[in-house]
């Protein structure tokens, strides 16, 4: 690491910090944009289909994958409108209101276990152990994301958009409540709430064994977070048109729909961190750097494929149904998901 | 008449909505995987370019008008397929040929123009079923288009010829036996 660092004529941890920046840019950002291709192969190949498979360049046309870069170039090169009785600041800023938290959230996630080389520990996540955030930071920029979404509804002054924009906030917020209370449960076990710790305890059983309900709760949340099916009702075509995304275009619905990717992404990485053992691999108690690196890509990987394969599979809520889940099951199953992990742990502590 | 709805009374595995899920997902995934090792060639979708359908039997696709075996069209301006016609897309003009020296007159009919506009054409075949003679068929080419209007006219030359790459036939540009000059109109 110092031998690079040198090359680079930076001091080692300045060189890691521009390292882990990348990373943690970059990862989120190509997964996100190979995920809108997993999820166009794929739900093609779970519906018999073959989806597409036509952009080339000569004559390669290597899987469809280039379609994610024909996409990301005709949205740069569409018209730029701002309808004309939209509120034109808000307008602008709404797609990187919604686009700057869902980057943020991956800055906590460790993406690999932490090494030690020539007497400097290198931790492999954005910020290091012990900043005081912790998980924290992911739950708070999840609540700060439903700010793009309405800022883009009302910005829109569109009907449809506001009343999509309406129902997402609704939805997000209030299983936002369900959400913590799980993970509440996982920084009891835990004894803290910074990723590393939490991983860290997971040390030979993952959360996802220890509570399996609180699992279920979070990533039902997480669903409901990420604006996907069965809870995606910022869109629905027959009756609010594309919701809060009705009159973006161009690079801003790009960037709009990059975030939700992105966030997905994150979503994964929240899930794995929390409940799947993060960078842990079973039966390997220090797996180091690269294998671990390689296990949590695995990990969020397969999450993310899990997102879009209940997508393709589960037909959407009604409205009212999705509230009275929220609110009549979701948050007193986070609730006694709270209170038996505490009897839990109060019987663990007496015995 | 009474419909009596069968009221299915669920399980409780089946109520906790989770079960059943799992069990949606199973089945997506059993389609995903046979997609997946299915070879292209044996998939639903057709990739058309590469790939073409296998057309059924009498498929009304692109006409054209038969010829005898020395070459000479086998249609006689009858007009019956320009009668038929509910998109009105066909003209005939009619001449006169025939073996002058013989017989002395005018005794077969032929067309001097039959064209047919690709454009307005619904292909119903009743052109097909009008014909006396069998001389127009509807057979199997479906990939009919072109940069402008002028070149979906097709001609008589055009529709004779449709399918003798087809048939192995060669293509004729010229009726075996002339026409009969017009006799001069007179004013």
């Amino acid at each position: 690491m110092e031998t690079f660092a040198r090359l680079a004529h930076l001091p080692p941890h300045l060189f890691w910090m521009i390292v882990k920046v990348l990373v943690a840019f970059g990862l989120p950002m190509t997964l996100a944009s190979l995920l809108t291709w997993v999820e166009r192969r794929g739900s093609a190949m779970i519906q018999d289909r073959i989806g597409p498979n036509r952009a080339a360049i000569g004559p390669f046309r290597v899987l469809g994958l280039l379609h994610v870069a024909a996409d990301g170039l005709k949205s740069f090169l569409k018209e730029d409108l701002v309808p004309p009785h939209a509120n034109k600041a808000l307008f602008w800023l709404a797609p990187i209101l919604a686009f700057v938290p869902a980057m943020l959230g991956f800055a906590i996630i460790p993406f690999g276990q932490s090494f030690t080389q020539g007497g400097v520990t290198y931790h492999l996540s954005l910020l290091d152990p012990g900043n005081g955030m912790g998980m924290l930071l992911p739950l708070a920029l999840g609540a700060v994301a439903v700010y793009g979404v309405l800022t883009a509804a009302w910005s829109s002054n569109n009907k449809w958009s506001i009343l999509g924009g309406m129902r997402i906030s609704a939805q997000m917020v209030s299983y936002e409540i369900a959400m913590s209370l799980a993970v509440l449960a996982v920084f009891m076990r835990a004894g803290g709430y910074d990723p590393h710790e939490i991983i860290a305890n997971q040390f030979g059983a993952w959360n996802l064994c220890a509570q399996p309900l609180g699992f279920l709760v979070f990533v039902a949340c997480m669903f409901a977070e990420t604006n996907r099916l069965p809870f995606d009702f910022a869109e629905g075509e027959s009756e609010i048109v594309a919701g809060y995304l009705t009159e973006f275009g161009s690079m801003k619905f790009a960037l709009m729909y990059l975030s939700e990717y992105v966030h997905l992404i994150t979503a994964s990485a929240l899930i794995t961190t929390l409940y799947l053992g993060g960078w842990r691999v079973p039966m390997v108690p220090d797996p180091g750097p690269w294998l671990s690196i390689a296990a949590f890509l695995t990990k969020v990987v397969f999450v993310a494929w899990v997102f879009v394969w209940v997508r393709w599979t589960l037909p959407r809520f009604r409205y009212d149904q999705l509230m009275k889940a929220g609110w009549k099951l979701m948050l007193p199953l986070a609730l006694l998901n709270l209170l038996l992990s505490a009897g839990w742990m109060l019987v663990h502590r007496a015995a | 008449m009474a419909v009596i709805v069968k009221q299915v009374e669920l399980s409780w595995l089946d109520r906790t909505y989770l079960w059943p899920i799992l069990k949606g997902m199973a089945i997506t995934f059993r389609h995903f995987l046979k997609q997946l090792f299915t070879p292209t060639s044996k998939r639903f979708t057709i990739q058309y370019p590469e790939m073409k359908k296998e057309l059924p039997q009498g498929y009304r696709g692109l006409h054209e008008l038969k010829r005898h075996e020395d070459g000479s069209i086998k249609c006689v301006a009858c007009f019956m397929c320009a009668e038929a016609c509910p998109a009105r897309c066909i003209t005939i003009q009619a001449e006169e040929f025939g073996d002058l020296e013989t017989t002395q007159g005018f005794q077969e009919k032929r067309p001097l123009v039959f064209q047919i506009d690709m454009l307005r054409c619904i292909f119903c075949g009743y052109c097909e079923e009008a014909c006396p003679k069998d001389a127009i068929w509807l057979r199997s080419d479906y990939e009919i288009s072109a940069y402008d209007r002028a070149s979906m006219l097709f001609g008589k030359w055009d529709l004779m010829n449709t399918y003798a790459a087809v048939d192995g036939k060669a293509r004729i540009t010229e009726d075996p036996t002339p026409a009969v000059p017009h006799p001069p109109v007179e004013s």
